[in-house]
C-alpha cells in the first residue's frame, strides 16, 4: 500500500479496468478448467503482467471483470493484492458475454468516476503511460467530445507478435491525432465484406493529411472517459470495443465523439490473443524484449529465476543432470529436474517437473508438474498441468495437452491434436465420466481427444475456419495458402454474379437483412429502419423477401405456410412500406426479383408469385397503374429466365387490367418509368 | 517483523520496477528506509535488530540484485549496529568483558563459524544487561554520518582532482558518470586540458556526458567506441566511473569500459577509477556475467524489424566486467587506493558475517 498523504496529493486516483475474460474460445480445451487470465506465461500468471504494467503507470485501483472460473480469478486476485500497492476489486458476473456487457455492467454500478486506462488480462507491455494519460487530459480540457485514446504500436505486417487473425486498419491523422475510421481485417476474406473498406468522404473533407495503416499492433490498451461505458448502454447492440464500439463512434454523425490514438516506439506492447500469440510473446520475454518484465525481475513473489549467458532462465533450486544439454531460450522453474542426456532448447518448464532420460523437447511450453518419461520428443506444443508423458511418446507440434491427461507409452500423438482429460459435458454436470480414448492416449492413457462444442457461438458460425486455424500454436501458413487459392476463386465467381444494387450493400445492412427476416413486426422495423438510418426503399427490398421467405409453395392448405395464408398475415406489413405510386412500382420490381430468387423451381416460383401479385392488388397495396407499369417497364423485361418466366405469369392479369380501362396509353408511362429506374 | 512494511514493499516494488536506478540514488533510498526501520521497530537485542535489518535487506537485494549498492548499504549498517552495542556492552560490563569484546573487534581474526560459536556467548548479550538508553540515538547517529558520507562523495573525491590531472594532458573517459564528471571539472578549474568522450553505444550516455563538460568550459571531443583503440597511443590517462567495485577489485561498468581499459593496458596507459566506498562490495565475481543486466535488445535491433528478429538473438548487456589487472589506482572518497589494498577497505567497513543476508 502506498503512503496515504501520496494518494491525496494526486488530485484523483487513476483507475483501471481489467477485463479479465477473453469471451472466446481459441485456448480451449484448457480453458474449459483454468480461467485464460491465469495461464502461465513464462511461468508467470498471464494476469500478473498486467497488473504489473498498471501498476508502473502508477494506478492505483484496479477492477476485474471476469466471467468463466471467476472463483479462481478471485482467490489469484486477492492473494495478489497482499503484496501488491494497488486496490484491487473483483467484479464477477455469469452474464458477460462480450466486452461490451462488460462495460454496460460497469456503467450500471458506477464505479468508475474519471477517466480510466482499460485494458484486457493478457497484455504483457513495458510502456509508460504517463504521457498517454498527459496527452488525453490535454485533450479532455480542450475538447469535451475526445472520449478515447488508444495506444498504438507499430510493427511490420509479418512481425511475429502481431496476431495473424486479427489485423485492423486504422485511418488516422497523425496532425490532430485523431483515429477517423477503423475496419478490422481478417487473415482469410472469404466474403466481400472482408475485403472492403467503405468510409465517409466526408473525411478527406475535414482532414487534409489522412494516413490509412496497416502496420500497427493494437493492443487494447485504451485511456477511456467516463462516457464510455454510458455509450456503451445506449448502444445495446455493441459487443466488440473495436468493431463495434469504435466504428460505430466513428462512423455515426449524430455521436458527435471523437476518438484518438497514441503511437508509441521503442516499447513493447502485445496481447496474449491465440496460442500462436502465446508462443510469440512467450519469445518476446524470453528474448527480453519486454525488459523489465523478464523471468529474472521475478514479478511473482517468491520465484528466483537468474539469467544465464544464451537467455537461460533457472531457478537455484533446478538439478540438471550432467549430460543433459540445455541450448538457447529456456526457462526451467523450482525444483524440476532434468535427467541424462535431455536436449532443451526454446522451451519453458513449469515447478516441479521430472524430465526424463534422452527426452527431446523443442519449442514447448509445459508447465508445472509434468512428468515427462525417458525417450519423449515434444515439439512446438503446449502441456499443461499434471500431465504425464509415458516411456517414448511422440508430441507433433501444435498439440495442447489439457490438464491431468497422461498419454501412453510409445504413443505419437498427431500434429495439433487437442487431448482433455475432462469428460464429455463435464461443464454442465460433473457425474459424467471420463472415457478414454485409447487411440488417441494408448491403452494406458488418460484422455480423450477435444472437439470443439458446435453452434456454441453463433456469431462466429459463418466464420472462415481458416481465420479460426491461423491462431492456433505453430500454424504453419504455407499449409494453409493452398486450400485458400481454391476457397478464393469459387468466392470471386460469386461476386461477378452479384448484381449492382447488391454490390455496393454494406456489412450494416446485411445485418439488418438478417434482423428484418427475425423480427417482422411494423412497430419494430420501424424502429430499426430509423436505428440504420435506412429508407423504405431499403425496407422493402428486404421486407418482401423476408416474408416470401415463409411460403412454402408445397404447403397443404391449413399448415399455416401456403401463400394465401402468410399473404393474409404479413401483406399488411409490406402495406405499412408502400406509399405512393413510385412506392408501388418499385414493390412489384421488388417482389418480382424476389419470388425468382427466392425460389430455385421455376414452377414453385409461379406458385407464389401470381398469388401474392393478385393479394397485393386486391388489398389496394398495389395498384392497377403501378402493376401495369412495372409490367411493361425495360427493367422487368430484362433478367433471367425465371424472371421472365415469371412475368409471363401475370400476363393474364395485366390483359384483364388492360381491358378494365384501355383509355390509357401505355407507351409515356414507359418512358417516365425508365427515368425513375435509373435514379 | 519489521513495522514498516508499507515503505519497504515501495523500494522494492521501485527496485523492482527498475524506476530507482544508479548507485547512488539505491544508496541513499536504501540508507533512508534503513533509519525508519531501526528507529521505529522494537528491538532490544542486537540479534533482533540485526534480523530485522537483515530482513529488509535481504528483500531489497533480492528486488534487484545488480544494484550492488543495496548491499552495501545495508552491510555497512549492520557493521555500525555490530559496533555500537559492542561498545555499549563493553561499557555495561566494564571489567571482564572487555577484553572478549577487544578479541572481536579485530574481525580478520575470527572466521565465519567460530564467530558463531563465539558469538553465542559474547555477541548476544544476557537479558539483564541494561543498554543505556541513548544506544538507539547512537546507532542513528552512525548512520547519519553514512548519509552525511553518501552527500558530501563528491567533495572528498573531487578534491584529489588537481593531484591526478595535469597541465595539458589528454584524458579518455567513457560513458556518463557523476562522479567523474565532478572530478574533471574541478580539475578544470585550475588547469586546462582535453578530454576525449567515448559515445557508449547503445546507449550514448557519453554523448551527455560530453555536453556537461564542455559547458563547464572543458575542451571536449566525442569519439565513437570504434576509434577507442586508434587514439589511445596520445592519451595520457583513462579516468573511468563505475557502476560497482567487487571483492577483488574488478569493476562492473557500462558497456565498453572493458574495451576502453584493455587498450590502455595495450598502450600502458594509466587507468584511474573514480568511486565512492558504497560502491566497494565484498561479493567476488564467480563468472562474468553475474551482476551484469541485460537490456532490451531494442536499441541494438529494432523491434519493428519482424522478420528478421525470429531468426537472430540479440543481447543488450549493460554492464562490461573489468577484471582488476587493468586498473592502477582507485580513487574514493578515503583517498587513492591500489586495486590490491582493497580487501582492507572491505574488512574496515564490512563484517564478514554479513556478506549473505541469510537469517
Amino acid at each position: 500500500m502506498p503512503p496515504k498523504e501520496k494518494v491525496e496529493s494526486t488530485e484523483q486516483v487513476l483507475q483501471a479496468v481489467i477485463l479479465a475474460d477473453s469471451f472466446d474460445e481459441r485456448f480451449q480445451p484448457i480453458t474449459l478448467e483454468t480461467a485464460r487470465c491465469l495461464l502461465p506465461l513464462c511461468n508467470v500468471p498471464l494476469i500478473s503482467y498486467t497488473f504489473e504494467f498498471l501498476a508502473v503507470a502508477g494506478v492505483q485501483e484496479v477492477f476485474v471483470f471476469c466471467c468463466s472460473h471467476s472463483d479462481k480469478v478471485k482467490a489469484f486476485v486477492k492473494n495478489y493484492e497482499k503484496t501488491s500497492n494497488m486496490k484491487i476489486n473483483t467484479i464477477v458476473s455469469q452474464e458477460l458475454m462480450s466486452v461490451g456487457d462488460a462495460m454496460r455492467e460497469l456503467d450500471a454500478k458506477q464505479l468508475i468516476d474519471t477517466d480510466f486506462i482499460l485494458v484486457t488480462g493478457d497484455v504483457v507491455s513495458n510502456m509508460k503511460l504517463d504521457q498517454v494519460l498527459e496527452e488525453h487530459r490535454a485533450r479532455r480540457q480542450a475538447d469535451k467530445s475526445a472520449i478515447m485514446t488508444m495506444v498504438l504500436k507499430k510493427a511490420s505486417p509479418q512481425h511475429r507478435s502481431r496476431s495473424v487473425g486479427d489485423g485492423s486498419l486504422f485511418v488516422l491523422d497523425q496532425g490532430s491525432k485523431e483515429c477517423l475510421h477503423y475496419q478490422p481485417v481478417k487473415a482469410f476474406k472469404s466474403t466481400r465484406e472482408d475485403r472492403r473498406m467503405t468510409m465517409n468522404m466526408e473525411i478527406f473533407d475535414k482532414h487534409p493529411e489522412v494516413q490509412i495503416r496497416n502496420d500497427l499492433i493494437d493492443c487494447q490498451v485504451d485511456i477511456c472517459s467516463v462516457e464510455v461505458p454510458a455509450l456503451f448502454t445506449e448502444n445495446f447492440d455493441y459487443q466488440d470495443i473495436r468493431a463495434d464500439f469504435v466504428h460505430g463512434i466513428l462512423t455515426s454523425d449524430l455521436l458527435g465523439k471523437t476518438i484518438h490514438f497514441h503511437e508509441v516506439t521503442d516499447v513493447y506492447a502485445a496481447r496474449v490473443r491465440s496460442t500462436q500469440m502465446y508462443d510469440a510473446v512467450s519469445k518476446d520475454i524470453i528474448s527480453r524484449w519486454t525488459f523489465p518484465m523478464v523471468p529474472d525481475s521475478n514479478l511473482q513473489v517468491g520465484d528466483c529465476y537468474e539469467y544465464r549467458r544464451g537467455l537461460v532462465y533457472k531457478e537455484k533450486s533446478v538439478v540438471l543432470s550432467r549430460t543433459c544439454v540445455v541450448e538457447e531460450k529456456v526457462v526451467i522453474g523450482a525444483n524440476t529436474q532434468i535427467a541424462e542426456r535431455a536436449v532443451l532448447s526454446n522451451c519453458v518448464i513449469g515447478k516441479n517437473c521430472i524430465i526424463g532420460a534422452n527426452v527431446k523437447i523443442d519449442n514447448a511450453y509445459i508447465w508445472d508438474n509434468v512428468e515427462i518419461k525417458d525417450n519423449c520428443v515434444v515439439q512446438h506444443s503446449i502441456i499443461a498441468n499434471n500431465a504425464v508423458l509415458e516411456q517414448g511418446v511422440t508430441i507433433n507440434k501444435g498439440c495442447l495437452i489439457s490438464f491431468k491427461v497422461t498419454v501412453g507409452a510409445n504413443t505419437t500423438v498427431p500434429a495439433y491434436s487437442r487431448l482433455t482429460a475432462l469428460a464429455e459435458g463435464e461443464e454442465d454436470d460433473s457425474d459424467a465420466e471420463l472415457i478414454s480414448d485409447p487411440a488417441v492416449v494408448g491403452a494406458t492413457g488418460r484422455g480423450r481427444s477435444f472437439t470443439e462444442a458446435e453452434g456454441s457461438d453463433d456469431e462466429d458460425e459463418e466464420e472462415d475456419p481458416k481465420n479460426k486455424q491461423v491462431n492456433m500454436l505453430a500454424f504453419d501458413m504455407s499449409e494453409l495458402l493452398l486450400a485458400a487459392r481454391e476457397q478464393e476463386n469459387s468466392a470471386s465467381d460469386f461476386e461477378s454474379e452479384a448484381s449492382d444494387l447488391e454490390e455496393d450493400q454494406i456489412s450494416p445492412e446485411e445485418e439488418l437483412d438478417r434482423e428484418v427476416a427475425a423480427t417482422l413486426d411494423p412497430l419494430e422495423l420501424n424502429t430499426l429502419r430509423m436505428a440504420t438510418f435506412s429508407n423504405f426503399l431499403e425496407m422493402r427490398k428486404r421486407v418482401i423477401p423476408g416474408v416470401l421467405k415463409h411460403i412454402d409453395p408445397v404447403a397443404k392448405p391449413g399448415s399455416g405456410k401456403t401463400a394465401k395464408e402468410i399473404l393474409s398475415r404479413w401483406g399488411p406489413l409490406v402495406g405499412k412500406m408502400i406509399h405512393d405510386v413510385d412506392d408501388q412500382i418499385d414493390g412489384a420490381h421488388v417482389l418480382h426479383r424476389a419470388c425468382a430468387s427466392l425460389f430455385q423451381d421455376v414452377a414453385q416460383a409461379q406458385k407464389v408469385f401470381a398469388p401474392a401479385l393478385r393479394y397485393f392488388y386486391d388489398e389496394d397495396i398495389l395498384e392497377e397503374d403501378a402493376i401495369l407499369e412495372w409490367y411493361h417497364s425495360k427493367r422487368s423485361q430484362q433478367g433471367t429466365d425465371t424472371e421472365k418466366k415469371l412475368r409471363e405469369v401475370a400476363t393474364p392479369m395485366i390483359q384483364y387490367l388492360e381491358q378494365s380501362d384501355s383509355d390509357e396509353s401505355d407507351e409515356d408511362d414507359d418512358e417516365e418509368e425508365d427515368d425513375e429506374d435509373s435514379e | 517483523m519489521s513495522k514498516n512494511n508499507e515503505l519497504v514493499d515501495d523500494l522494492v516494488a521501485k527496485l523492482k520496477r527498475r524506476q530507482l536506478v544508479g548507485s547512488s540514488a539505491v544508496a541513499q533510498a536504501t540508507l533512508k528506509l534503513l533509519i525508519v526501520v531501526i528507529s521505529k521497530n522494537n528491538w532490544t537485542t542486537c540479534n533482533q535488530l540485526l534480523n530485522i535489518v537483515k530482513s529488509v535487506g535481504q528483500r531489497l537485494v533480492q528486488a534487484n540484485p545488480t544494484e550492488l549498492a543495496v548491499g552495501n548499504i545495508v552491510r555497512r549498517v549492520l557493521h555500525v549496529i555490530r559496533e555500537e552495542f559492542r561498545e555499549a556492552e563493553s561499557s555495561a560490563q566494564q571489567s571482564s568483558a572487555k577484553n572478549q569484546s577487544e578479541f572481536h573487534a579485530a574481525p580478520l581474526t575470527t572466521s565465519s563459524s567460530m564467530y558463531n560459536l563465539l558469538g553465542e556467548t559474547n555477541s548476544i548479550p544476557d537479558d539483564n544487561v541494561q543498554y543505556s538508553s541513548s544506544l538507539r540515538s547512537n546507532i542513528i547517529q552512525e548512520i547519519r554520518e553514512i548519509k552525511d558520507e553518501l552527500e558530501n562523495i563528491y567533495d572528498s573525491i573531487k578534491n584529489q582532482a588537481s593531484l591526478q590531472i595535469h597541465s595539458n594532458e589528454i584524458i579518455m573517459t567513457i560513458g556518463r558518470s557523476k562522479t567523474v564528471e565532478e572530478f574533471l571539472k574541478m580539475a578544470a578549474v585550475k588547469r586546462k586540458f582535453q578530454v576525449l568522450v567515448a559515445e557508449s553505444a547503445p546507449s550514448y550516455s557519453g554523448q551527455d556526458m560530453a555536453v556537461e563538460l564542455s559547458k563547464a568550459g572543458i575542451e571536449t571531443t566525442v569519439i565513437p567506441d570504434s576509434a577507442v583503440f586508434a587514439v589511445m597511443s596520445r592519451v595520457n590517462k583513462v579516468i573511468l566511473g563505475t557502476h560497482a567495485v567487487l571483492a577483488n577489485g574488478g569493476l562492473v561498468a557500462i558497456s565498453g569500459t572493458h574495451m576502453m581499459a584493455a587498450a590502455a593496458k595495450h598502450h600502458s596507459i594509466p587507468v584511474v577509477v573514480c568511486t565512492g566506498l558504497y560502491k566497494l562490495s565484498p561479493l567476488y565475481p564467480y563468472d562474468e556475467d553475474s551482476f551484469n543486466v541485460t537490456f532490451n535488445p531494442d536499441s541494438v535491433l529494432g523491434f519493428e524489424e519482424g522478420d528478421l528478429i525470429d531468426k537472430v538473438t540479440v543481447t543488450n548487456p549493460y554492464y562490461d566486467y573489468v577484471s582488476p589487472d587493468f586498473v592502477n589506482l582507485f580513487i574514493t572518497n578515503q583517498g587513492g587506493h591500489p586495486p590490491s589494498y582493497l580487501y582492507r577497505l572491505i574488512v574496515e567497513n564490512y563484517d564478514p558475517n554479513d556478506h549473505t543476508f541469510d537469517l
